[in-house]
């Protein structure tokens, strides 16, 4: 290798590849694009001269690949920094001659030359659709690939940042992700309520949709903007294209920005309470927090388990004043959003309402869960709270009990936050009371069910940094892929596929009893009920049967 | 300081992962009261030795008891008997130092009442007090030692195990850690500490175990283990003129020859001095001196080169003591007694 080679990029680049879990993706991915395609590939010896059957195969292996990206690329910038910053590397490299521009080039450059292959091990899968006919290679090939590599881009330069600003490994993950996972879907929500673009939240809806990948997708996939109507497709190829390449250029200035001394300039926490302050400052705080998060705790009674008031004292997100912050706000927009359909604001019926709070709720419940759950056993393991906790003599079933409850009392606090909008939906509509508690008790089995696979899945793994990557896309994997066969239903999915396909999980029962448009013609109760509780019950003895194996001596 | 049960017993102790033997026929025993030096280069088993004892790990076979109980299937009064401080302090972010001993304490099943005046107690027998409220993840290394000490002792264990308790301290937390645990064997806990710094663990321990290779090379009290290990003994003689230093080398060359006992002389003229080593003891040396004086020779000081516990230790370790031949124990049961 020349001297004039950016080490970095050496390093990073064959760190990523030369690892295992980095194999064990690009093989996966080669196999299951070349399935897809293989799935959908004509059997019959008739020539299809309209070109839909090429269409269907391309759609099949262009959201697989988009998925593919989504889930896989932000898994490396996420903790590309902070990992280093953690190793005390970085401060080695910052003493280097090399530059903070080289630095963060040649990180940068290791992860999207990652990216690249992932890319080109699905080549030979576009190459098929292409040769099947009826995809132009310049607008529909070459689009797609052009906007995959600008989503690469981004979310290489977004998880960076991130990383640089985290003070773990594990919350570089929980952060990038959820981000990535608010501008891909979140985005699309506002438009999908104010189509069409007229007025000013039409306005603002339409360029808030322009933040999201999906509709340049979908549009080059010949389906028209999601959330267009009639002809008012304006899928705003230009205008991601620009997002895209100013945020992800604001992205970087700002990571290079920080690779200086400043990122290690961080003082100890002092650790002054409110008890130890001044009368003003005591007061103060007292009228400011609803629960002050700086007071002196009192100790753990003898009714709750230790487990999991220890999980929720040392989360963050898990202190009382984070908590009735979002429960706080989980309320204020259930009751916003019934308010707007009350008053006739807008043009939604009650089930356009149901629909979209469940969608919020399964959003928060999806993003949330895989950062509260994933670490349970492996963030024991990685800071060596492990061994001291099978050295108390608590049980393995007190231990899952007092980690399970801390993360189900949470998820539980939040959904009973949307309590107020669904019993001013039923005040509107009283009929609906029914169909309010079939959706209840279907939301109530979508945080067991994530409970169950975030903890099963994250107790695999030793190191946190993994366990919530791996857990984010099994989640996500399990929440979107029945999400992208219903947008294909019709063509290239059939009315059973897709009816079977949203029983993996209980959501789409969700916004089938609530008759959200689309859902409503599939009969899902009570079997995607069974299908849950079945699936969460193998769920919950893997991770009960993992943390026994770890409480034994070995 | 002891009395005459054995409070830990390890008998034949053995673990192995696959071809490789990580502790062989470890046979140790510690009474109540005492603390044991547990010494060896990284690798050589004390860790795994340690595991056994808390019932983390399974050996292969042999047996290891902590006041009656097996370690192995006696896990849960193991649990309350000791104490263990692993080298990895375990910390938990945002928790307060007094949250951290509260959930420990409560893991360990204490009343909530107890609990609260325990904490200040073992903040105060640690000398961590002023931490209370600061959180566990800001704390120096130093600091941590102090608030693991603390959780160590939250259950009040019989038997503290220490794994490197002075890793990573400065000069002045070293010595503190030093009085610290002297405090704790006065309160009569039995101790079992690991150390890299061995002039710490001379001064505090009663009885040392040296491991090797996963084999226990010597066991006893300090000065058994000198005597064990330093059976040649380093003697200087100060001299008061240079020209002695020849005719005084000849002299002991002559008299050890007499004495038919080989010792290796050398004389340093611009030190005035002779050094010479040999195998003989006190009442076999002190006729030298005689001789010496009896030549007409003006002898300043005659003395013995003290060697300290990095000695014994590094001759255990470079093999010099017996190699990989199995180890002699000089000491297990007068150590004990």
């Amino acid at each position: 290798m020349s001297s004039a080679f950016n080490p970095v990029v050496q390093r990073e680049f064959f760190g990523i590849v030369r690892s295992p879990k980095a194999f064990a993706t690009l093989l996966a991915l080669t196999i299951t694009f070349s399935i897809a395609v293989l799935m959908r590939w004509p059997t019959d010896a008739t020539v299809d001269l309209s070109g839909v059957q090429s269409i269907q195969v391309f759609r099949v292996f262009g959201y697989g690949l988009l998925a593919g990206v989504v889930f896989l690329v932000p898994a490396f910038p996420a903790t590309s920094i902070v990992n280093e910053k953690n190793a005390g590397t970085l401060a080695l490299l910052l003493n280097s001659p090399l530059s903070p521009l080289s630095i963060y080039f040649g990180k940068l450059a290791g992860v999207l030359l990652f990216a690249l292959l992932v890319l080109l091990a699905s080549l030979p899968g576009a190459a098929a659709c292409y040769a099947m006919g009826g995809i132009d290679l310049k607008s529909g090939l070459g689009l797609f690939y052009f906007v995959l590599l600008l989503l690469v881009f981004q979310y290489a330069t977004l998880g960076m940042l991130i990383s640089s600003y985290v003070q773990s490994t594990d919350a570089g993950v929980r952060l990038t992700y959820s981000v990535i996972f608010a501008l891909f879907f979140l985005t699309l929500i506002p438009n999908a309520f104010f189509p069409g673009g007229s007025g000013v939240m039409g306005t603002v809806a339409q360029w808030v949709r322009y933040l999201s990948p999906v509709p340049v997708v979908m549009q080059i996939m010949g389906q028209g903007g999601l959330g267009s109507k009639g002809l008012i497709t304006s899928p705003g190829n230009m205008q991601f294209i620009l997002f895209t390449l100013v945020s992800s250029l604001v992205f970087a200035a700002v990571t290079i920005s920080r690779l200086n001394y400043r990122i290690f300039d961080q003082s100890r926490a002092q650790g002054v309470i409110t008890d130890d302050r001044g009368l003003v400052a005591r007061l103060l705080r007292r009228f400011l927090f609803i629960v002050d998060p700086q007071r002196r705790k009192p100790g753990i009674p003898w009714y709750l388990n230790p487990v999991m008031v220890k999980e929720f004292r040392c989360r963050r997100f898990g202190r009382s004043q984070w908590l009735f912050r979002l429960v706080a706000l989980c309320a204020v927009v259930s009751m916003v959003l019934t308010f707007a359909a009350a008053t006739s604001v807008t043009s939604w019926g009650t089930e356009t309402i149901g629909g979209l709070m469940v969608i919020l709720q399964v959003i928060l419940i999806v993003v949330m869960t895989p950062s509260l759950t994933s670490g349970l056993i492996s963030g024991e393991r990685d800071g060596g709270g492990w061994e001291l906790l099978r050295l108390t003599p608590l049980s393995s079933l007190k231990i899952v009990r007092g980690k399970l409850l801390s993360v189900l009392w949470t998820l539980l606090l939040v959904l009973m936050a949307t309590l107020p909008g669904y019993l001013v939906m039923i005040y509107i509509q009283p009929q609906m009371w029914y169909q309010v508690n079939l959706v209840l008790v279907c939301l109530a089995w979508t945080v067991v069910y994530t409970v169950a696979v975030s903890a099963a899945v994250g107790s695999l793994f030793r190191t946190t940094a993994v366990a919530t990557t791996v857990t984010y896309v099994v989640v996500m994997s399990l929440f979107v892929i029945p999400l992208l066969v219903w947008l294909g239903r019709g063509a290239p999915f059939g009315f059973e596929m897709v009816q079977r396909v949203l029983l993996i999980n209980p959501v789409g029962a969700a916004l089938s009893v609530i008759e959200t448009p689309g859902f409503e013609h599939y009969n899902l109760l009570p079997a995607a009920w069974y299908v849950a509780g079945g699936f969460s019950a193998l769920m919950f003895l893997v991770f009960g049967l993992k943390v026994w194996r770890l409480t034994r001596p070995v | 300081m002891s009395d005459q049960q054995p409070i830990i017993e390890t008998v034949d102790l053995t673990k192995r992962y696959d071809e490789f033997t990580a502790l062989d026929s470890l046979s140790i025993t510690v009474h109540s009261g005492q603390i044991l030096g547990f010494i060896g280069p990284n690798g050589a088993g004390k860790t795994t030795t340690i595991r056994i004892l808390v019932g983390l790990l399974k050996p292969t076979s042999g047996t290891a008891r902590i006041a009656g109980a097996d370690c192995l299937t006696e896990s849960r009064k193991i649990k309350r008997l000791v104490g263990y401080m692993p080298d990895d302090f375990g910390k938990y972010s945002n928790m307060r130092v007094g949250e951290y001993l509260d959930f420990f304490g409560a893991a360990y099943g204490i009343g909530r009442r107890k609990r609260i005046v325990r904490i200040d107690e073992v903040l105060e027998i640690a000398g961590a007090t002023y931490m209370k409220d600061l959180f566990v993840d800001a704390l120096s290394r130093g600091m941590q030692q102090r608030v693991a000490i603390a959780r160590t002792l939250m259950h009040d264990p019989q038997v503290m195990i220490l794994d490197e308790p002075a890793n990573g301290l400065d000069p002045q937390a070293r010595i503190d850690m030093r009085t610290m645990l002297l405090r704790l064997a006065d309160m009569g806990k039995t101790l079992i500490v690991t150390s890299h710094i061995l002039p710490e663990l001379a001064r505090v321990c009663d009885i040392v175990a040296m491991i090797t290779k996963g084999r226990l090379r010597a066991f006893g009290t300090l000065d058994e283990i000198m005597r064990d290990i330093q059976q040649r003994r380093t003697f200087e003689i100060q001299l008061v003129d240079h020209d002695q230093v020849d005719r005084v080398v000849a002299l002991v060359e002559s008299w050890s020859r007499e004495m038919n006992h080989e010792s290796e002389v050398t004389g340093a003229t611009t030190e005035t001095m002779v050094r010479f080593t040999t195998g003989l003891n006190d009442r076999e040396i002190t006729p030298l001196l005689t001789h010496l004086v009896g030549s007409g020779e003006a002898i300043a000081q005659f003395r013995e080169v003290p060697t300290d516990l990095e000695d014994a230790f590094l001759s255990v370790a470079s093999g010099s003591h017996g190699g990989d031949a199995p180890q002699t124990q000089p000491a297990t049961q007068e150590a004990a007694s």
